[in-house]
Protein backbone atom coordinates (compact mmCIF):
# COMPACT_ATOMS: atom_id res chain seq x y z
CA UNK A 1 0.00 0.00 0.00
CA UNK A 2 1.25 3.09 -1.04
CA UNK A 3 0.16 6.89 0.30
CA UNK A 4 -1.22 8.70 -2.38
CA UNK A 5 -1.97 12.51 -2.82
CA UNK A 6 -4.56 14.67 -4.98
CA UNK A 7 -2.69 17.38 -5.04
CA UNK A 8 -5.30 20.10 -6.62
CA UNK A 9 -7.50 19.06 -3.73
CA UNK A 10 -4.81 20.14 -0.64
CA UNK A 11 -5.04 23.63 0.55
CA UNK A 12 -1.91 23.33 2.50
CA UNK A 13 -3.17 23.30 5.61
CA UNK A 14 -0.01 20.98 6.82
CA UNK A 15 -1.82 19.20 9.53
CA UNK A 16 -0.75 15.90 7.60
CA UNK A 17 2.93 16.02 7.45
CA UNK A 18 2.69 16.73 11.62
CA UNK A 19 0.03 13.95 12.18
CA UNK A 20 2.57 11.90 10.50
CA UNK A 21 5.11 12.89 13.03
CA UNK A 22 2.82 12.46 15.82
CA UNK A 23 2.88 8.67 14.37
CA UNK A 24 6.21 8.36 14.82
CA UNK A 25 7.70 9.85 17.36
CA UNK A 26 4.78 10.70 19.46
CA UNK A 27 4.84 14.64 19.05
CA UNK A 28 3.56 17.56 17.02
CA UNK A 29 6.56 18.95 14.73
CA UNK A 30 7.32 18.86 10.95
CA UNK A 31 11.07 17.55 11.79
CA UNK A 32 10.12 13.66 12.03
CA UNK A 33 7.59 13.21 9.16
CA UNK A 34 7.73 11.09 5.89
CA UNK A 35 5.64 14.19 4.11
CA UNK A 36 6.90 17.02 3.19
CA UNK A 37 5.36 20.37 2.29
CA UNK A 38 7.14 22.36 -0.61
CA UNK A 39 5.99 25.17 -2.28
CA UNK A 40 7.12 28.31 -4.51
CA UNK A 41 4.85 30.96 -2.06
CA UNK A 42 4.73 34.31 -4.22
CA UNK A 43 3.33 31.27 -7.51
CA UNK A 44 1.19 29.44 -5.23
CA UNK A 45 2.52 26.62 -6.68
CA UNK A 46 2.41 23.31 -3.76
CA UNK A 47 2.27 20.25 -3.02
CA UNK A 48 3.25 17.50 -0.63
CA UNK A 49 5.87 15.03 -0.81
CA UNK A 50 6.16 11.27 0.79
CA UNK A 51 9.53 9.41 1.41
CA UNK A 52 8.74 5.90 0.58
CA UNK A 53 11.08 3.08 0.51
CA UNK A 54 12.96 3.10 -2.03
CA UNK A 55 11.67 6.17 -4.36
CA UNK A 56 10.03 10.19 -3.01
CA UNK A 57 6.96 10.89 -4.54
CA UNK A 58 5.71 13.61 -5.04
CA UNK A 59 1.87 14.94 -5.34
CA UNK A 60 2.17 17.93 -7.60
CA UNK A 61 -0.79 20.44 -8.62
CA UNK A 62 0.47 19.35 -12.58
CA UNK A 63 0.12 15.68 -11.31
CA UNK A 64 1.98 12.72 -9.54
CA UNK A 65 5.64 12.31 -9.91
CA UNK A 66 8.34 9.65 -8.85
CA UNK A 67 11.91 9.77 -8.31
CA UNK A 68 13.86 7.07 -8.08
CA UNK A 69 17.03 7.50 -5.59
CA UNK A 70 19.54 10.04 -7.39
CA UNK A 71 17.09 12.20 -9.51
CA UNK A 72 16.80 15.80 -8.76
CA UNK A 73 13.47 17.41 -7.07
CA UNK A 74 12.95 20.02 -9.69
CA UNK A 75 10.52 22.85 -9.10
CA UNK A 76 10.08 22.04 -5.34
CA UNK A 77 11.85 24.45 -3.26
CA UNK A 78 15.45 24.14 -1.51
CA UNK A 79 13.87 23.47 1.76
CA UNK A 80 12.58 20.17 0.42
CA UNK A 81 15.48 18.45 -0.10
CA UNK A 82 16.11 17.26 3.62
CA UNK A 83 12.93 14.85 3.22
CA UNK A 84 15.45 12.41 1.61
CA UNK A 85 16.89 12.28 5.19
CA UNK A 86 13.29 11.10 6.81
CA UNK A 87 12.51 8.07 7.89
CA UNK A 88 10.17 6.58 5.14
CA UNK A 89 6.16 6.07 5.07
CA UNK A 90 5.43 2.31 6.76
CA UNK A 91 1.97 2.57 5.98
CA UNK A 92 0.76 3.62 9.45
CA UNK A 93 -0.17 0.12 9.67
CA UNK A 94 -0.31 -0.37 13.42
CA UNK A 95 -1.97 2.19 13.76
CA UNK A 96 -5.50 1.59 14.90
CA UNK A 97 -8.12 4.08 12.84
CA UNK A 98 -5.77 3.79 9.53
CA UNK A 99 -2.74 5.97 8.63
CA UNK A 100 -2.73 8.96 10.94
CA UNK A 101 -2.45 11.46 8.04
CA UNK A 102 -5.55 10.77 6.36
CA UNK A 103 -7.40 10.94 9.49
CA UNK A 104 -6.11 14.13 10.23
CA UNK A 105 -6.74 15.87 6.40
CA UNK A 106 -9.71 18.02 6.37
CA UNK A 107 -10.05 17.82 2.61
CA UNK A 108 -9.90 14.21 1.79
CA UNK A 109 -6.55 14.57 -0.42
CA UNK A 110 -4.84 11.37 0.80
CA UNK A 111 -5.60 7.82 0.40
CA UNK A 112 -3.77 4.44 0.05
CA UNK A 113 -3.41 2.25 -3.05
CA UNK A 114 -2.34 -0.86 -4.21
CA UNK A 115 -1.54 -4.06 -1.87
CA UNK B 1 -1.47 21.08 34.25
CA UNK B 2 1.38 20.10 31.49
CA UNK B 3 2.41 22.99 30.19
CA UNK B 4 4.88 21.25 27.79
CA UNK B 5 1.91 19.91 25.65
CA UNK B 6 1.30 23.42 25.18
CA UNK B 7 4.13 25.77 25.14
CA UNK B 8 7.60 25.63 25.20
CA UNK B 9 7.70 27.21 28.47
CA UNK B 10 10.18 29.78 27.03
CA UNK B 11 9.37 34.05 26.83
CA UNK B 12 11.94 35.61 25.01
CA UNK B 13 12.72 39.74 25.95
CA UNK B 14 14.56 41.38 23.19
CA UNK B 15 16.24 45.00 24.22
CA UNK B 16 16.66 47.14 20.76
CA UNK B 17 19.06 49.45 22.71
CA UNK B 18 21.62 47.07 24.24
CA UNK B 19 21.01 44.54 21.55
CA UNK B 20 20.64 42.07 24.20
CA UNK B 21 18.38 38.92 24.52
CA UNK B 22 17.50 37.52 27.40
CA UNK B 23 15.05 34.74 28.33
CA UNK B 24 12.67 33.94 31.31
CA UNK B 25 10.68 31.10 31.95
CA UNK B 26 6.83 30.88 30.79
CA UNK B 27 5.64 30.06 34.14
CA UNK B 28 2.56 27.88 35.63
CA UNK B 29 1.02 31.14 37.75
CA UNK B 30 0.95 33.24 34.41
CA UNK B 31 -0.84 30.59 32.20
CA UNK B 32 -3.18 29.71 34.56
CA UNK B 33 -4.07 33.43 35.38
CA UNK B 34 -3.73 34.22 31.65
CA UNK B 35 -3.73 31.04 29.53
CA UNK B 36 -2.13 32.31 26.28
CA UNK B 37 -2.34 34.77 23.42
CA UNK B 38 -3.69 38.19 23.91
CA UNK B 39 -4.32 37.85 27.60
CA UNK B 40 -0.70 36.72 28.19
CA UNK B 41 0.47 40.05 25.63
CA UNK B 42 -1.64 41.91 28.09
CA UNK B 43 -0.02 40.97 30.99
CA UNK B 44 3.54 41.26 29.69
CA UNK B 45 3.06 44.41 27.75
CA UNK B 46 1.61 45.72 31.89
CA UNK B 47 4.93 44.65 33.17
CA UNK B 48 6.95 46.21 30.80
CA UNK B 49 4.55 49.57 29.99
CA UNK B 50 7.19 51.90 30.63
CA UNK B 51 9.95 50.51 27.82
CA UNK B 52 7.11 51.12 24.61
CA UNK B 53 6.69 47.20 24.46
CA UNK B 54 6.18 45.02 21.02
CA UNK B 55 4.53 41.47 22.15
CA UNK B 56 4.51 38.49 20.37
CA UNK B 57 2.47 35.89 21.74
CA UNK B 58 0.77 32.02 20.46
CA UNK B 59 -1.99 30.78 21.64
CA UNK B 60 -2.66 28.16 24.12
CA UNK B 61 -3.34 25.91 21.49
CA UNK B 62 -1.44 27.11 18.26
CA UNK B 63 0.47 24.57 16.55
CA UNK B 64 -1.29 21.56 18.47
CA UNK B 65 -3.53 19.19 16.65
CA UNK B 66 -6.89 21.65 17.90
CA UNK B 67 -8.73 22.21 14.43
CA UNK B 68 -7.76 26.07 13.21
CA UNK B 69 -5.04 26.46 15.89
CA UNK B 70 -2.96 28.78 13.49
CA UNK B 71 -3.02 31.63 14.88
CA UNK B 72 -0.61 34.58 17.08
CA UNK B 73 -1.64 37.57 17.99
CA UNK B 74 0.83 41.14 18.01
CA UNK B 75 -0.34 43.58 20.71
CA UNK B 76 1.46 47.14 21.09
CA UNK B 77 0.30 50.42 21.33
CA UNK B 78 -1.51 51.75 18.31
CA UNK B 79 -0.36 55.06 16.76
CA UNK B 80 -4.13 55.30 15.33
CA UNK B 81 -5.83 55.30 18.11
CA UNK B 82 -3.10 56.10 21.44
CA UNK B 83 -4.43 52.74 23.06
CA UNK B 84 -3.54 48.96 22.89
CA UNK B 85 -3.94 47.06 20.23
CA UNK B 86 -3.91 43.12 19.65
CA UNK B 87 -3.12 41.86 15.38
CA UNK B 88 -4.37 38.53 15.23
CA UNK B 89 -1.38 36.13 12.64
CA UNK B 90 -2.53 33.45 11.24
CA UNK B 91 -1.19 31.83 7.77
CA UNK B 92 2.11 29.58 8.75
CA UNK B 93 3.23 32.61 11.38
CA UNK B 94 1.75 31.55 14.27
CA UNK B 95 2.66 28.08 14.04
CA UNK B 96 6.32 29.05 13.13
CA UNK B 97 6.54 31.07 15.79
CA UNK B 98 5.84 28.41 18.38
CA UNK B 99 8.07 25.77 16.89
CA UNK B 100 10.91 28.63 16.75
CA UNK B 101 11.26 27.32 20.43
CA UNK B 102 9.62 31.01 21.80
CA UNK B 103 5.93 31.13 22.99
CA UNK B 104 6.39 35.24 23.59
CA UNK B 105 8.98 37.66 22.48
CA UNK B 106 8.83 41.12 24.15
CA UNK B 107 10.41 43.97 22.20
CA UNK B 108 11.49 46.77 24.02
CA UNK B 109 13.23 50.01 23.29
CA UNK B 110 14.17 50.94 19.49
CA UNK B 111 16.92 50.42 17.97
CA UNK B 112 19.42 53.39 16.61
CA UNK B 113 20.29 51.59 13.23
CA UNK B 114 17.70 48.92 10.58
CA UNK B 115 17.56 45.41 12.33
CA UNK B 116 15.52 42.26 11.97
CA UNK B 117 14.95 39.57 14.56
CA UNK B 118 15.93 36.15 13.41
CA UNK B 119 14.07 33.21 15.57
CA UNK B 120 15.85 29.80 15.30
CA UNK B 121 16.00 26.89 16.92
CA UNK B 122 15.54 28.49 20.46
CA UNK B 123 18.02 31.00 19.10
CA UNK B 124 17.50 34.54 18.78
CA UNK B 125 19.77 37.26 16.71
CA UNK B 126 19.76 40.86 16.09
CA UNK B 127 20.80 41.66 13.11
CA UNK B 128 21.75 44.32 11.18
CA UNK B 129 19.02 45.15 8.19
CA UNK B 130 20.38 47.70 6.10
CA UNK B 131 20.25 45.55 3.31
CA UNK B 132 16.78 45.42 3.20
CA UNK B 133 15.72 48.63 4.33
CA UNK B 134 14.04 50.60 1.55
CA UNK B 135 12.78 47.45 -0.38
CA UNK B 136 9.30 46.21 -0.72
CA UNK B 137 8.09 43.17 1.66
CA UNK B 138 8.18 40.88 -1.84
CA UNK B 139 11.58 41.59 -2.02
CA UNK B 140 12.39 42.09 1.76
CA UNK B 141 10.99 38.20 2.32
CA UNK B 142 12.83 36.91 -0.94
CA UNK B 143 16.01 38.25 0.34
CA UNK B 144 15.44 37.35 3.85
CA UNK B 145 14.85 33.76 3.06
CA UNK B 146 17.87 33.48 1.02
CA UNK B 147 19.82 35.20 3.30
CA UNK B 148 19.56 32.52 5.83
CA UNK B 149 19.26 29.70 3.14
CA UNK B 150 15.80 28.38 3.58
CA UNK B 151 12.75 29.27 1.84
CA UNK B 152 10.30 28.09 4.29
CA UNK B 153 11.50 30.73 6.40
CA UNK B 154 8.01 32.72 7.83
CA UNK B 155 7.82 36.62 8.50
CA UNK B 156 6.67 39.73 9.81
CA UNK B 157 8.47 42.46 8.24
CA UNK B 158 7.20 46.17 6.80
CA UNK B 159 7.44 48.00 3.61
CA UNK B 160 7.93 51.57 2.84
CA UNK B 161 5.01 52.81 4.68
CA UNK B 162 6.20 51.30 7.85
CA UNK B 163 9.59 52.47 7.34
CA UNK B 164 8.10 56.24 7.15
CA UNK B 165 6.49 55.71 9.92
CA UNK B 166 2.63 56.19 8.10
CA UNK B 167 -0.05 55.76 10.17
CA UNK B 168 -2.10 53.45 7.55
CA UNK B 169 1.41 51.23 7.79
CA UNK B 170 0.61 47.45 8.15
CA UNK B 171 2.93 44.95 9.15
CA UNK B 172 3.04 42.27 6.50
CA UNK B 173 2.97 38.28 7.14
CA UNK B 174 5.60 37.09 4.45
CA UNK B 175 4.19 38.88 1.28
CA UNK B 176 0.60 39.33 1.95
CA UNK B 177 -0.24 41.68 4.17
CA UNK B 178 -2.14 41.10 7.39
CA UNK B 179 -4.88 42.19 10.07
CA UNK B 180 -3.13 45.18 11.28
CA UNK B 181 -5.75 48.00 11.46
CA UNK B 182 -4.06 49.53 14.08
CA UNK B 183 -0.59 50.75 12.00
CA UNK B 184 1.47 48.70 14.26
CA UNK B 185 3.71 49.23 10.94
CA UNK B 186 4.58 52.22 12.11
CA UNK B 187 5.33 51.00 15.22
CA UNK B 188 7.98 48.67 13.88
CA UNK B 189 9.48 51.87 11.99
CA UNK B 190 9.82 53.62 15.01
CA UNK B 191 11.75 50.99 16.72
CA UNK B 192 13.76 50.27 13.66
CA UNK B 193 12.52 46.60 12.82
CA UNK B 194 12.47 46.35 9.16
CA UNK B 195 11.83 42.56 10.16
CA UNK B 196 11.31 39.34 12.22
CA UNK B 197 12.28 36.13 10.81
CA UNK B 198 11.51 32.32 12.15
CA UNK B 199 12.16 29.15 10.97
CA UNK B 200 11.83 26.38 13.79
CA UNK B 201 11.76 22.61 13.70
CA UNK B 202 10.81 22.74 17.72
CA UNK B 203 8.24 19.72 18.79
CA UNK B 204 5.35 19.90 21.39
CA UNK B 205 4.11 16.83 23.77
CA UNK B 206 0.69 15.64 23.13
CA UNK B 207 -1.72 14.34 25.65
CA UNK B 208 -3.06 10.86 25.46
CA UNK B 209 -6.27 10.71 23.37
CA UNK B 210 -5.63 14.54 22.60
CA UNK B 211 -5.08 13.80 18.72
CA UNK B 212 -8.12 11.20 18.22
CA UNK B 213 -10.50 14.28 20.15
CA UNK B 214 -9.09 16.67 17.51
CA UNK B 215 -9.89 14.33 14.27
CA UNK B 216 -13.46 13.81 15.71
CA UNK B 217 -13.94 17.65 16.03
CA UNK B 218 -12.55 18.43 13.19
CA UNK B 219 -14.36 16.06 11.15
CA UNK B 220 -17.87 17.64 12.95
CA UNK B 221 -16.86 20.83 11.58
CA UNK B 222 -16.20 19.83 8.08
CA UNK B 223 -19.79 17.96 8.23
CA UNK B 224 -21.35 21.36 9.57
CA UNK B 225 -21.99 24.80 8.36
CA UNK B 226 -18.79 24.97 6.39
CA UNK B 227 -19.89 21.75 4.20
CA UNK B 228 -19.52 22.74 0.08
CA UNK B 229 -18.28 26.20 1.10
CA UNK B 230 -14.61 27.56 0.22
CA UNK B 231 -12.24 30.70 -0.45
CA UNK B 232 -13.37 34.73 0.28
CA UNK B 233 -15.93 34.06 -2.43
CA UNK B 234 -19.04 32.82 -0.06
CA UNK B 235 -17.66 34.63 3.06
CA UNK B 236 -18.63 38.07 0.87
CA UNK B 237 -22.15 36.26 -0.30
CA UNK B 238 -22.83 35.01 2.94
CA UNK B 239 -21.71 38.76 3.94
CA UNK B 240 -23.79 40.43 1.20
CA UNK B 241 -21.42 42.34 -0.44
CA UNK B 242 -21.10 43.65 -3.52
CA UNK B 243 -21.63 41.46 -6.58
CA UNK B 244 -18.68 43.36 -8.43
CA UNK B 245 -16.72 42.31 -5.24
CA UNK B 246 -18.19 38.51 -5.71
CA UNK B 247 -17.39 38.38 -9.55
CA UNK B 248 -13.88 39.59 -9.03
CA UNK B 249 -13.36 36.79 -6.54
CA UNK B 250 -14.82 34.26 -8.44
CA UNK B 251 -13.11 34.79 -11.98
CA UNK B 252 -9.94 35.01 -10.72
CA UNK B 253 -9.50 32.27 -7.99
CA UNK B 254 -6.71 30.13 -8.83
CA UNK B 255 -6.74 27.85 -5.88
CA UNK B 256 -8.33 28.48 -1.82
CA UNK B 257 -5.68 27.94 0.55
CA UNK B 258 -5.76 27.31 4.48
CA UNK B 259 -3.54 28.59 7.05
CA UNK B 260 -1.86 26.06 9.12
CA UNK B 261 -4.78 22.90 10.55
CA UNK B 262 -7.39 24.86 8.77
CA UNK B 263 -10.58 23.17 8.11
CA UNK B 264 -11.63 26.60 6.26
CA UNK B 265 -9.62 27.78 3.59
CA UNK B 266 -10.08 31.41 3.18
CA UNK B 267 -6.84 32.61 2.10
CA UNK B 268 -7.44 32.82 -1.83
CA UNK B 269 -4.99 33.41 -4.19
CA UNK B 270 -5.96 35.57 -7.54
CA UNK B 271 -4.28 35.44 -10.57
CA UNK B 272 -4.08 38.32 -13.05
CA UNK B 273 -0.59 37.78 -14.72
CA UNK B 274 -1.68 34.65 -16.46
CA UNK B 275 -5.05 32.50 -16.18
CA UNK B 276 -6.38 31.40 -13.18
CA UNK B 277 -6.18 27.61 -13.98
CA UNK B 278 -2.39 27.70 -15.17
CA UNK B 279 -1.18 25.36 -12.36
CA UNK B 280 2.29 24.29 -13.75
CA UNK B 281 5.89 25.44 -12.21
CA UNK B 282 6.62 27.44 -14.90
CA UNK B 283 4.91 30.72 -16.48
CA UNK B 284 5.00 34.11 -14.17
CA UNK B 285 7.39 34.37 -11.38
CA UNK B 286 4.77 36.96 -9.52
CA UNK B 287 1.34 35.30 -11.07
CA UNK B 288 -1.07 37.13 -8.45
CA UNK B 289 -1.75 38.03 -5.25
CA UNK B 290 -3.12 35.56 -1.81
CA UNK B 291 -5.89 38.13 0.02
CA UNK B 292 -7.60 36.97 3.37
CA UNK B 293 -8.81 40.45 3.97
CA UNK B 294 -11.73 41.47 2.20
CA UNK B 295 -12.71 44.56 4.11
CA UNK B 296 -9.12 45.66 2.32
CA UNK B 297 -10.52 44.38 -1.00
CA UNK B 298 -13.84 45.85 -0.75
CA UNK B 299 -12.63 49.28 0.40
CA UNK B 300 -9.88 49.45 -2.46
CA UNK B 301 -12.53 48.49 -5.03
CA UNK B 302 -14.62 50.87 -3.51
CA UNK B 303 -12.27 53.79 -4.42
CA UNK B 304 -12.10 52.72 -8.17
CA UNK B 305 -8.77 50.61 -8.12
CA UNK B 306 -9.05 47.08 -9.36
CA UNK B 307 -8.83 45.28 -6.20
CA UNK B 308 -6.23 42.69 -6.62
CA UNK B 309 -3.74 44.35 -8.29
CA UNK B 310 -4.20 47.10 -5.61
CA UNK B 311 -4.15 45.04 -3.32
CA UNK B 312 -0.56 43.60 -4.28
CA UNK B 313 0.59 47.05 -4.30
CA UNK B 314 -0.37 47.73 -0.56
CA UNK B 315 1.07 44.24 0.28
CA UNK B 316 4.58 45.59 -1.31
CA UNK B 317 4.51 48.89 0.28
CA UNK B 318 2.74 47.49 3.40
CA UNK B 319 0.07 49.69 3.91
CA UNK B 320 -3.30 48.79 5.16
CA UNK B 321 -5.38 48.93 2.47
CA UNK B 322 -8.67 49.74 3.86
CA UNK B 323 -7.27 52.96 5.42
CA UNK B 324 -5.84 53.12 1.84
CA UNK B 325 -8.61 52.93 -0.47
CA UNK B 326 -10.78 54.92 2.53
CA UNK B 327 -7.95 58.00 1.59
CA UNK B 328 -7.72 57.71 -1.82
CA UNK B 329 -11.23 57.41 -2.25
CA UNK B 330 -11.89 60.67 -0.40
CA UNK B 331 -8.96 62.30 -2.61
CA UNK B 332 -11.00 61.07 -5.52
CA UNK B 333 -7.68 59.30 -6.63
CA UNK B 334 -8.43 55.98 -8.05
CA UNK B 335 -4.69 55.11 -9.47
CA UNK B 336 -1.72 52.70 -8.28
CA UNK B 337 0.71 55.79 -7.81
CA UNK B 338 -1.47 57.55 -5.25
CA UNK B 339 -1.11 54.08 -3.34
CA UNK B 340 2.83 55.22 -3.25
CA UNK B 341 2.15 58.48 -2.54
CA UNK B 342 0.44 57.65 0.63
CA UNK B 343 3.09 55.26 1.49
CA UNK B 344 5.79 58.14 0.97
CA UNK B 345 4.43 61.20 2.68
CA UNK B 346 1.58 59.59 4.51
CA UNK B 347 -1.46 61.26 6.28
CA UNK B 348 -2.72 63.24 9.53
CA UNK B 349 -5.14 60.72 10.43
CA UNK B 350 -5.35 57.46 9.59
CA UNK B 351 -9.23 56.57 8.15
CA UNK B 352 -10.99 54.43 10.73
CA UNK B 353 -10.92 51.15 9.45
CA UNK B 354 -14.98 50.67 9.34
CA UNK B 355 -15.51 49.89 6.41
CA UNK B 356 -18.24 46.62 6.43
CA UNK B 357 -20.83 47.72 4.21
CA UNK B 358 -22.70 44.70 5.13
CA UNK B 359 -26.29 43.96 6.89
CA UNK B 360 -26.87 43.78 10.73
CA UNK B 361 -22.96 45.81 11.12
CA UNK B 362 -22.35 45.65 14.64
CA UNK B 363 -18.59 47.77 13.78
CA UNK B 364 -19.64 50.77 15.97
CA UNK B 365 -20.53 48.78 18.79
CA UNK B 366 -17.59 46.60 18.89
CA UNK B 367 -15.30 49.61 18.08
CA UNK B 368 -16.68 51.22 21.35
CA UNK B 369 -16.34 47.87 23.55
CA UNK B 370 -13.67 46.38 21.92
CA UNK B 371 -11.71 48.76 19.98
CA UNK B 372 -8.33 46.68 20.53
CA UNK B 373 -9.44 43.49 18.29
CA UNK B 374 -8.70 43.60 14.47
CA UNK B 375 -11.76 45.22 12.22
CA UNK B 376 -10.53 43.52 9.35
CA UNK B 377 -12.72 40.58 10.69
CA UNK B 378 -16.41 40.49 9.28
CA UNK B 379 -18.11 42.06 12.50
CA UNK B 380 -20.87 39.16 12.83
CA UNK B 381 -21.61 35.88 12.22
CA UNK B 382 -20.74 33.93 9.01
CA UNK B 383 -22.48 30.83 7.42
CA UNK B 384 -24.00 29.48 10.58
CA UNK B 385 -27.48 30.71 11.70
CA UNK B 386 -26.38 31.76 15.12
CA UNK B 387 -26.26 34.46 17.28
CA UNK B 388 -24.94 37.63 15.50
CA UNK B 389 -24.79 40.83 18.54
CA UNK B 390 -21.95 42.64 19.00
CA UNK B 391 -21.58 40.66 22.56
CA UNK B 392 -20.97 37.38 20.86
CA UNK B 393 -18.57 38.46 18.21
CA UNK B 394 -16.53 40.34 20.61
CA UNK B 395 -16.63 36.73 23.25
CA UNK B 396 -15.55 34.90 20.38
CA UNK B 397 -13.05 36.93 19.24
CA UNK B 398 -11.34 36.93 22.68
CA UNK B 399 -11.76 33.23 22.70
CA UNK B 400 -9.33 33.09 19.16
CA UNK B 401 -7.09 35.70 20.52
CA UNK B 402 -6.40 33.67 23.78
CA UNK B 403 -6.33 29.90 22.22
CA UNK B 404 -4.67 30.83 19.12
CA UNK B 405 -7.76 29.97 16.90
CA UNK B 406 -8.23 31.47 13.71
CA UNK B 407 -10.47 34.83 14.28
CA UNK B 408 -12.54 34.23 11.23
CA UNK B 409 -13.58 30.63 11.27
CA UNK B 410 -14.17 31.38 15.10
CA UNK B 411 -17.34 33.23 13.82
CA UNK B 412 -18.30 30.09 11.49
CA UNK B 413 -18.33 27.00 13.49
CA UNK B 414 -20.83 26.58 16.11
CA UNK B 415 -19.27 23.76 16.63
CA UNK B 416 -16.47 25.04 18.47
CA UNK B 417 -18.57 26.01 21.75
CA UNK B 418 -17.00 27.45 25.02
CA UNK B 419 -18.01 24.10 26.69
CA UNK B 420 -15.97 21.92 24.12
CA UNK B 421 -13.26 24.53 24.34
CA UNK B 422 -13.14 24.01 28.31
CA UNK B 423 -12.91 20.17 27.55
CA UNK B 424 -9.98 20.50 24.62
CA UNK B 425 -8.03 22.56 27.31
CA UNK B 426 -8.44 19.84 30.15
CA UNK B 427 -7.16 17.20 27.32
CA UNK B 428 -4.58 19.11 25.83
CA UNK B 429 -2.75 20.11 29.11
CA UNK B 430 -3.84 17.37 31.37
CA UNK B 431 -5.73 19.92 33.47
CA UNK B 432 -8.83 18.71 34.59
CA UNK B 433 -9.35 21.46 37.14
CA UNK B 434 -9.54 23.95 34.54
CA UNK B 435 -13.14 25.35 34.14
CA UNK B 436 -15.79 27.14 32.19
CA UNK B 437 -15.75 30.40 34.74
CA UNK B 438 -11.84 30.05 34.09
CA UNK B 439 -12.07 30.26 30.99
CA UNK B 440 -15.03 33.25 30.99
CA UNK B 441 -12.53 35.49 33.58
CA UNK B 442 -10.02 35.23 31.76
CA UNK B 443 -11.47 36.42 28.16
CA UNK B 444 -13.42 39.19 30.01
CA UNK B 445 -10.32 40.45 31.95
CA UNK B 446 -9.07 40.54 28.19
CA UNK B 447 -11.81 42.32 27.14
CA UNK B 448 -11.82 44.86 30.07
CA UNK B 449 -7.83 45.38 29.79
CA UNK B 450 -8.16 45.70 26.24
CA UNK B 451 -10.72 48.30 26.54
S1 LIG C 1 0.67 6.71 6.20
FE1 LIG C 1 1.53 7.05 8.24
S2 LIG C 1 3.73 6.95 7.95
FE2 LIG C 1 2.83 7.20 5.92
S3 LIG C 1 2.86 9.40 5.56
FE3 LIG C 1 0.86 8.91 6.45
S4 LIG C 1 1.15 9.22 8.65
FE4 LIG C 1 3.18 9.09 7.72
S1 LIG D 1 -3.81 17.75 5.48
FE1 LIG D 1 -4.68 17.47 3.45
S2 LIG D 1 -5.15 19.55 2.74
FE2 LIG D 1 -3.77 19.76 4.50
S3 LIG D 1 -1.74 19.85 3.53
FE3 LIG D 1 -2.12 17.71 4.03
S4 LIG D 1 -2.96 16.86 2.17
FE4 LIG D 1 -3.11 19.07 1.99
Amino acid sequence: MELKVEALKCTGCRICEFACNYHHDDSISPIGSSMMFYQEEKKNYYGMMVKRAKTLYLGRPEGEQILQPGEQIEGASASAKPILLRIACDGCGEEENGPVCIQACPYAVLSMEGE
Amino acid sequence: METMNNYNGIILIVDLESKECETEDLSEELLEKALGGAAVNMELYEQYKDRDPLILGSGFFTATFMPFACAGVITGKSPVTGTVAHVPFGWQTGVELKLTGFDFVVILGKSDNPVRLWLHDGLSDIDDSSDIWGRDTWESTDKIREAYGDEMIQTFLIGKAGENRVLSAQVSENYWGSRDKAGLGAVFGEKNIKAIAMRGLGALEVAEGFFQKCVELKNEIINGTIKGKAGLKDIAADLGMDSDIIEKLKSMTHRNNASFNCPYPYYTFLKYREAPDAMAMDGEPEPGCLVSDLSGFASLQSAGLDGPRAMEKCCRLGLDPTSAGMILKKQGASNLEALDKLAETGHDKAEAATCWDIENNNEKEISQTAGAFSAAVPPKGIFANQEESAQWWIHRQALSYVLGLDPIIMLMVPEMTDEKIVEFVQVSAEWDEFSLDDLKRITAELIEKSK
